[in-house]
């Protein structure tokens, strides 16, 4: 086998080596799609189950305490108290009113899959009129933000799911 | 003799080449066969929980405070009132429940079984395959009841939990028999008996 031949063996098998690293580079990145949309599917049913349980909760920690209705939103808790409203309060299934989860982080295990996954609470009041927008008023609208990431096992890609609920103060005469 | 020998090695390096080629197309067949199935399985369990999760946001939807939204609370299978019609009257019956695993004996996996809607006692609904379908029943104070719950302690059903497993029908193509591995992935969600009972 002459040197020129010895070479383009050489660079051949270079060309070839390089088209299966990324070959497989790209089926690896496939699976970690298909897994990252598993993640997507258990993060998004953990919020969704937070917020179905904020929903069900009272506005306030004064609409939970009174059922007459509230006609000035100043009799509301003021901003910076909002969370949970006593030291007994201090799991989900203490909370009576919605913005007992602020500052919260709670973990959750799907299942058995083995996977873990966090999910962080921020209350505020918003503008009535905009409620993207946060209010350093009290208001008749809070608004809770949701951050929910994937904790175990743990992995550098971890996307992070952000959700939020709006809820009215409403009463019914 | 040099003129054999550059022969021989080509050979041998056609031999590797031919051998990885194979390996690769091999591995990426079997690995689209994993990778499609896993994503068939995502998209039905979605189909299905979107069924359920829009159902069960309204289950005790239209209820009399004095009266238990869950009529039936077992393992695998439920029962809850809800006003489907929104007419008032009367509260419609929805029953969610697994099949047997015979229903489903002609695909591969041996675990996967029907689910079945059925409203007002009327013929059952198929809306999806499952390999798993199982609920759980939480009390306001957090406790896990034990099932079937009894009809006495129906009313203490604050949250209800429900797991759901979808699992790829057949197995990839080289795993057949008692090795065959199959695709699945899981959702669970808790939803509130009532909407209204801590408002």
């Amino acid at each position: 086998m002459s040197t020129g031949q010895t070479l383009l063996t050489i660079f051949a098998f270079v060309l070839l080596s390089t088209t299966l690293i990324s070959f497989y580079r790209l089926m690896g990145a496939t699976g970690d799609d298909i897994s990252s949309g598993q993640d997507g599917i258990l993060a998004t049913t953990i919020a969704t189950s937070y917020m179905e349980i904020a929903q069900g909760l009272a506005f306030d920690e004064l609409t939970d305490t009174s059922n007459a209705a509230i006609g000035d939103p100043n009799e509301l808790t003021l901003p910076n108290n909002l969370g949970y409203d006593n030291v007994n309060e201090d799991s989900i299934h203490n909370f009576n009113d919605f913005d007992d989860f602020d500052g919260f982080a709670f973990d959750k295990e799907a299942g058995a899959t083995g996977r873990a996954y966090r999910t962080q609470f921020a209350v505020n009041y918003v503008d009535d009129d905009d409620v993207s927008e946060i209010s350093n008023a009290r208001t008749f609208v809070k608004r809770m933000d949701l951050k929910t990431w994937r904790i175990m096992p743990p992995t550098p890609r971890a996307d992070t799911l952000n959700l939020s609920l709006v809820l009215g103060y409403f009463h019914f005469d | 003799m040099g003129a054999i020998l550059d022969i021989i090695i080509s050979f041998v390096v056609g031999g590797m080449l031919l051998l990885i080629i194979l390996t690769a197309n091999d591995i990426a067949a079997e690995n689209h066969a994993i990778y499609n199935g896993d994503m068939l399985v995502q998209e039905m369990l979605i189909s299905t929980a979107q069924i359920i999760e829009g159902e069960l946001r309204n289950m005790g939807f239209g209820v009399a405070e004095t009266v238990a939204t869950i009529l039936e609370a077992d393992s695998s299978s439920f029962a809850f009132l809800t006003d489907l019609d929104r007419d008032g009257d009367p509260i419609d019956t929805v029953r969610y429940f697994i099949g047997p695993t015979s229903e489903l004996a002609g695909t591969q996996n041996e675990a996967d079984r029907l689910l079945h809607r059925q409203v007002n006692g009327a013929p059952s609904m198929q809306i999806g395959a499952v390999t798993l379908f199982k609920v759980n029943y939480i009390t306001q104070g957090g406790d896990v009841l034990d099932r079937p719950v009894p009809v006495s302690d129906l009313s203490e059903i604050h949250t209800v939990e429900v797991t759901m497993e979808v699992q790829n029908p057949y197995a990839p193509m080289s795993m057949v028999g008692e090795q065959a591995l199959f695709s699945s992935s899981l959702w669970q969600q808790t939803r509130l008996a009532s909407q209204n009972s801590r408002r």
